[in-house]
């Protein structure tokens, strides 16, 4: 049992990763809290994926000079840098929402907010 | 030769989406430009849809390989029956549009509006990718397009109330989306590849179940978050109500469809590995859906606020389709699989009927509406076409549906489920007959009501086609059904 | 025989054309009128155009289109059908007569007679169904267009009709649909061209569920109790409404509805075999007395009769339960014996209202020497209920206790003879203090109702005379009873 979680320590970690962050979106008021909750969570399953691709003892999956076998799974790693991209904008939008309702509402507080409506 | 040339589906996409980037700039100078330009794209992809959509009738289903790489290394999209849905996409999109002509010069800002048609062809161009690509990331980033854009939308009049909706729409829909995400990870661990058919083929011989199990159960409740099933609707109302009326229609009409588009498409790739047992998802998806049909109409009762009530009787609708999808029978299958179009076709006939309503009239409940049916007769006629074909009263598109999903429930063995259906659209019957009331029978609350006329022809147009399509299409419903069984049967034959 | 033919589809389009015109051009009386009294001549022509072929054998076919393999949008002219659509068209010809006198001082006409043509062109569509499936579509369209009619007045006791109404009338649809589901579940067809297309091979559990949820989606609108209660509320609508509700067309479908599920989806035969039809025939008995028994109390006149017609209408369940040839003859017949003499009553019903204002029977007395004409057809509706000889209500009663005999279920004479007696304690009363009880003063001058709500009425009595009269005649509605009747026992 306790082998299996060290051989799986990364996978392990994301997981307690990815709780963190759904415990955060869950259960904060603030809502830049839980929008950073959300962050956790997607660095989680990022760090996730990425891992899978990992081969040990691999190198960097660059050909050309000095290129040798074997070689990390680049796919995960492309799939990941999409991921971000998709990770910012979503960000992006979010705060720019939280930034209107603290000009319209003057708090971010979730449990405020419901009592204003 | 035309219908033949092979890279119509790429047109499909790309057209929109350069669409959208450009909106802004085409409308710098002039900004009744941003408009006429964005319906000039849809019809132009319209007119690409139309081609795919001859095609797939005359030869069946079609790859192509994006940039020529070959796959499973290469994104491939893959145009089946399924992906006929572009039809009434492009179809909803375009007669949105139009209704936004005059409705958004009014109710949003005028610096936003460009931006308004840039979001509404990006979200459009997500829907068209997410229905035809055969690459389960490609999915992935096409759903997270039209999810982001779906955001903002709700949030693009600016009222705080809006701002609120979206916020909560975004937290529960990026929560989904990363599931959706983990879940590809696991199947790309366990099959090493992303090609949605490569997949199936690949999960037959698969040894470790358990990460697949994970990955099917994350993604079916990721996307039952998206399709809005009880209790995981929490964020539709507020979100579909408060949005600007056309873009309430994109998203109940189409947007809420994406979710149980996915599921179609996950049993496509599980049915394809034919040896995984679906029976827990299956069960899971008819309890659900029995519960969404008898809550969404539930809480439509108590609404008093007329987008909110048909806000509600999207999630009683979208119970249908998931029903008949769980029932895993061919006729509940195609009944399912028809209701996305026949519902989308009917929620935006009322919705945009009940933006036509709020433009002339400026009331939104359904006491204040009292005796619009006077004043707006088209408008208020359309919408009680919608309220009865919704209901699945024959001979409309509603009914069709519910005779297929009901027969379904017979042939899978599991007539409790077809009781439900019938009489839980006898529960929706209950709150349209008020709002059929309100507008015909009633005594104005307000009577300087009497005195609107109709809505311009840019918003008139679009309610009465719809409407009349609700009509054709339970007369004519044979042509979809006989156009997805096919590929239902394909389907569940492995 | 049958040929294909577009006179079946016709029929009902005509009407839906026609309330096409009247909601666009309906603003104008001229033309409302128009279009209602000539689409109402034309459908009947139609319809009388395919008598004599029916008569002798010949079936009407037309397909529309299909929606799952093999079932869809068809109509079909059978003997049974034929007489449904007969006694409909005809009693539509004298019902918007009447309606045009009678709604003249009434708001949105436009809507009423538009409805009024959906309403008829849904039932004869009922009429014509060649399957299961289209008869539910008609059926449940029928409850969507009488809505807006119920609730014509636009009072709260109009919208709690409404309400009623519906809720019975929208589960009784639900029930026909899961029924039908399940039909086609179980035969794997839902055509009505057979006597019978269920075989006891189908499991006795199954078809006693299939029959009991068919009855009781049908049930609702044939008013069998318990599931009358909408009937009586939904009086609240104007009198030509209560006349087609309750004479011609939502009533009638429901028991031509049972009709077409004993005769034509399970078939006299597995019915003989099963056994079910016996409890239904007790049912239909006790809904004939119950009903007649609350009817002596009603003092609303309208209330009277709505109850009178909810045990009328358990004659038609009673003798398609019996399952023999004379009780089917008696059933078929009693749809136009009923419709005609309880259309002339609400017209009558109706005419007093208008004339005097008078809703109540205990206002009635010394109405015979005012309004003498009226009177005398209400007389002669009233003798047809009792079942005295040479009236059309006298041909049912006979037939259906020769049936009664036949099927050697002596006691349901018994139930024929309580229930002769009890229509005549409710009925002769209005008689006697509309003749006998003048109070001193009464207007002894004839002052009748208008012309457009008198001929409607007469015409309505003389056909209840002559139902009556010429039973045996060829030719006549009786002879496509029989021709039915022949067909459903393979006689």
């Amino acid at each position: 049992m306790i082998e299996a979680l060290w051989v799986n320590l990364d996978y392990a970690a994301s997981v307690v990763l990815f709780l963190i962050g759904l415990y955060a979106v869950i259960a904060k008021d603030n809502l830049i809290k839980k929008f950073m909750g959300l962050n956790i969570m997607e660095t989680a399953i990022f760090a996730f994926i990425v891992a899978l691709g990992v081969v040990d003892g691999g190198d960097a999956p660059i050909m050309g000079e000095g290129a040798r076998a074997p070689f990390t799974n680049p796919i995960p790693q492309a799939l990941i840098l999409t991921g971000i991209v998709v990770a910012v904008s979503t960000t992006a939008l979010a705060l720019s929402l939280i930034i209107r309702i603290y000009k319209q509402c003057g708090t971010i507080e979730a449990d405020e907010l419901r009592e204003m409506e | 030769m035309m219908v033949s040339w092979p890279h119509w589906i790429i047109v499909a996409i790309i057209v929109p989406m350069a669409g959208a980037v450009l909106t802004p700039i085409i409308s710098r100078r002039n900004d009744k430009a941003a408009p006429i330009w964005a319906l000039f794209i849809m019809s132009l992809t319209s007119l690409a849809a139309l081609f795919l959509i001859m095609r797939v009738a005359q030869q069946g289903p079609f790859s192509y390989l994006v940039g020529g790489w070959a796959r499973p290394y290469g994104i491939e999209l893959h145009f089946d029956e399924f992906s006929a849905s572009i039809g009434i996409i492009c179809l909803i999109g375009w007669l949105a549009l139009l209704f936004s002509y005059h409705y958004v010069a009014e109710s949003i800002p005028k610096p936003r509006i460009p931006y308004y048609y840039t979001l509404v062809l990006l979200n459009l161009t997500g829907m068209i990718g997410f229905v035809m690509t055969g690459d389960l990331f490609n999915l992935y980033v096409f759903m997270e397009i039209l999810s982001l854009s779906a955001y903002a939308l709700v949030a693009v009049s600016g009222e705080r109330v809006a701002e609120m909706a979206a916020f909560k729409y975004l937290v529960m829909g990026a929560v989904s989306s990363l599931i959706i995400l983990f879940s590809i990870g696991l199947l790309y661990a366990v099959t090493g590849s992303l090609n949605m058919a490569d997949i199936s083929t690949r999960l037959a011989g698969v040894e470790n179940r358990l990460p697949v199990m994970l990955a099917l159960a994350g993604t079916a409740m990721a996307l039952m978050v998206k399709a809005a099933i009880f209790p995981l609707h929490i964020w539709l109302p507020d979100a579909h109500a408060i949005a600007p009326s056309p873009i309430s229609a994109i998203l109940s009409g189409l947007v809420v469809k994406t979710g149980v588009f996915g599921l179609l498409r996950v049993y496509q790739i599980f049915y394809g590995a034919g040896t995984y047992e679906l029976a827990g998802l299956n069960t899971t998806l008819i309890w659900l859906g029995a519960i969404s049909i008898v809550m969404g109409a539930f809480f439509a009762i108590f609404q008093e606020d007329i987008k909110m009530m048909l806000a509600y009787s999207t999630i009683s609708n979208v119970g249908y389709i998931v029903m008949g999808l769980g029932l895993a029978s061919q006729y509940g299958m195609i009944g399912a699989t028809v209701h996305i179009f026949n519902h989308a076709l009917i929620k935006a006939t009322l919705f945009l009927g009940a933006g036509a309503l709020m433009y002339k009239t400026g009331y939104r409940t359904l006491t204040d509406l009292r005796g619009v049916g006077k004043a707006m007769p088209l408008t208020s006629m359309a919408m009680s076409i919608g309220a009865i074909s919704i209901v699945g009263i024959p001979p409309t598109a509603g009914f069709l549906c519910k005779w297929y999903i009901a027969l379904g429930a017979f042939q899978a063995g599991q007539p409790a489920f077809g009781f439900a259906l019938v009489f839980g659209a006898l529960f929706i019957f209950i709150y349209y007959i008020r709002m059929v009331n309100s507008f015909y029978f009633q005594p104005p609350t307000h009577p300087e009501i009497l005195e609107v006329g109709e809505a311009p022809v840019s918003m008139l147009f679009p309610v009465l086609l719809l409407a009349a399509l609700c009509l054709v299409m339970g007369i004519l419903g044979r042509i979809p059904l006989s156009f997805i069984e096919p590929a239902v049967t394909r389907m569940l034959g492995g | 025989m049958e040929v294909v033919d577009i006179r079946p589809v016709l029929a009902p389009t005509l009407s839906l054309v026609c309330a096409g015109l009247i909601f666009l051009t309906g603003q104008k009386a001229f033309w409302r009128r128009f279009w209602s009294l000539g689409a109402a001549v034309l459908k009947l022509a139609v319809v009388m155009s395919m008598l004599p072929g029916t008569i002798n054998g010949t079936v009407y076919v037309f397909r529309l289109m299909d929606f799952t393999p093999g079932i869809g949008l068809g109509f079909r002219v059978d003997a049974l059908g034929m007489f449904f659509a007969v006694v409909s068209s005809t009693l539509w010809i004298f019902t918007t007569i009447y309606a045009i006198g009678y709604m003249e001082p009434e708001h949105s006409k436009v809507r009423f007679f538009g409805f009024f043509a959906l309403c008829v062109s849904t039932t004869v569509g009922i009429a014509f169904a060649e399957n299961l499936l289209t008869l539910f579509l008609f059926y449940e369209s029928l409850t969507i267009v009488t809505y807006p009619l119920v609730i014509h007045e636009e009072t709260p006791e109009a919208f709690k009709a409404g309400r009623k109404y519906l809720t019975y009338t929208l589960i009784g649809g639900a029930f026909v649909l899961i029924g039908t589901v399940l039909t086609y579940q179980t035969a794997g067809t839902l055509t009505l061209s057979k006597p019978g297309i269920l075989s006891l091979a189908n499991g006795t559990q199954t078809l006693t569920l299939l029959f009991v949820t068919l009855i009781a989606g049908f049930g609702v609108k044939a008013a069998i109790m318990p599931l009358h209660g909408w009937l009586p509320t939904a009086m609240a609508a104007p009198t030509p409404v209560s006349a087609l509700l309750h004479a011609v067309a939502v009533v009638k479908a429901g028991a031509f509805g049972v009709l077409r599920v004993i005769y034509n989806v399970f078939g006299v035969e597995l019915l003989q075999q099963l056994n079910l039809t016996m409890w239904l025939a007790w049912l239909a008995a006790f809904t004939i007395l119950t009903a007649s028994f609350i009817a002596l109390f009603q003092d609303n006149f309208k209330r009277r009769l709505a109850y009178s017609t909810i045990s009328q209408l358990s004659y038609i369940i009673l003798g398609a339960s019996l399952l023999t040839p004379m009780a089917a003859t008696a059933a078929i017949a009693h749809i136009a014996n009923q419709a005609f003499a309880k259309i002339t009553m609400f017209f009558v019903a109706g005419a007093i209202q208008r004339k005097t204002g008078k809703t109540n029977i205990h206002e009635l007395a010394g109405i015979g020497y005012r309004m003498p004409y009226t009177m005398g057809a209400f007389t002669v509706a009233a003798l047809s209920f009792v079942g005295v000889p040479l009236f059309a209500g006298f041909v049912t009663k006979w037939y259906l206790s020769l049936g009664a005999l036949e099927a050697g279920d002596w006691w349901f004479v018994l139930v024929m003879i309580a229930s002769a007696l009890l229509n005549a304690a409710y009925f002769m009363p209005i008689i006697y203090l509309a003749y006998f009880k003048a109070p001193p003063g009464t207007q002894l001058h004839v002052d009748e109702a208008r012309p457009t709500l008198l001929i409607p009425i007469i015409m309505c009595a003389l056909y209840v005379i002559l139902l009556g009269t010429t039973a045996e005649v060829p030719g006549m509605p009786f002879s496509l009873a029989r021709a039915a009747v022949r067909f459903v026992f393979g006689m």
